[in-house]
């Protein structure tokens, strides 16, 4: 799992079909301070996150694949919460 | 999922069976920069290895798609076939916005 912030999305109409109705958000992994580190993550989000805010992201395929509701959907990356505070450090 | 751009093709004449007719992609991917560029095909290669990707969608040369990476990649398929990267959306639109303290 993966502390990232929101920082766009993605629109997609040719898609694998499970990804229909999903919104996908773009992630960016940051560091403990907040900074960014390595390249943005494409995840799909069930929680409506916002722009810029905080969340963990999971790479945890067969949990996305039940999120989906689709044995056979390739899908990887989800959010999985938002972060209200972190500790150490400064609430969002 | 991570997004790339499609710089080129890959055809095989023997394949592993399971994967006869497939088609594969080149792409290479987008780091932090090349977000800003949109669904635009960003100026030079990146600086990360580019990945050869199956496609079941029909992405062409230029294009920016998304492709998930790792076991994942392989869950569409019933016998199991040794793919690690799947082509799973071809990108329209990318809105993007960096954050700045």
């Amino acid at each position: 799992m993966l502390l990232a912030r929101v920082e766009g999305n993605v629109v997609a109409t040719r898609k694998h079909p499970s990804f229909e109705g999903r919104r996908l958000v773009i992630c960016q992994p940051i560091s403990n301070g907040g900074d960014a580190e390595g390249a943005p993550q494409v995840a799909i989000d069930a929680h409506g996150a916002g722009l810029h805010q905080r969340v963990i992201i999971s790479s945890d395929g067969s949990a996305a694949r039940l999120a989906v509701g689709d044995q056979k959907s390739p899908v990887r990356w989800m959010i999985i919460g938002i972060v209200d505070e972190k500790q150490p450090g400064e609430p969002v | 999922m991570r997004l790339g751009a499609v710089i080129g093709r890959v055809t095989l004449s023997k394949t592993v069976s399971g994967l006869a007719g497939a088609r594969w992609l080149i792409v290479s991917p987008f780091t932090r920069e090349h977000y800003q560029r949109g669904k635009e095909t960003p100026l030079g290669l990146s600086k990360d290895p580019s990945v050869v990707v199956y496609d079941d969608l029909g992405g062409g040369l230029g294009q920016t798609i998304g492709f998930i990476e790792g076991r994942e990649a392989a869950s569409p398929f019933d016998p199991p076939v040794p793919i690690d990267a799947i082509n799973a959306a071809l990108v329209d639109e990318i809105y993007y916005q960096p954050f700045s303290k």
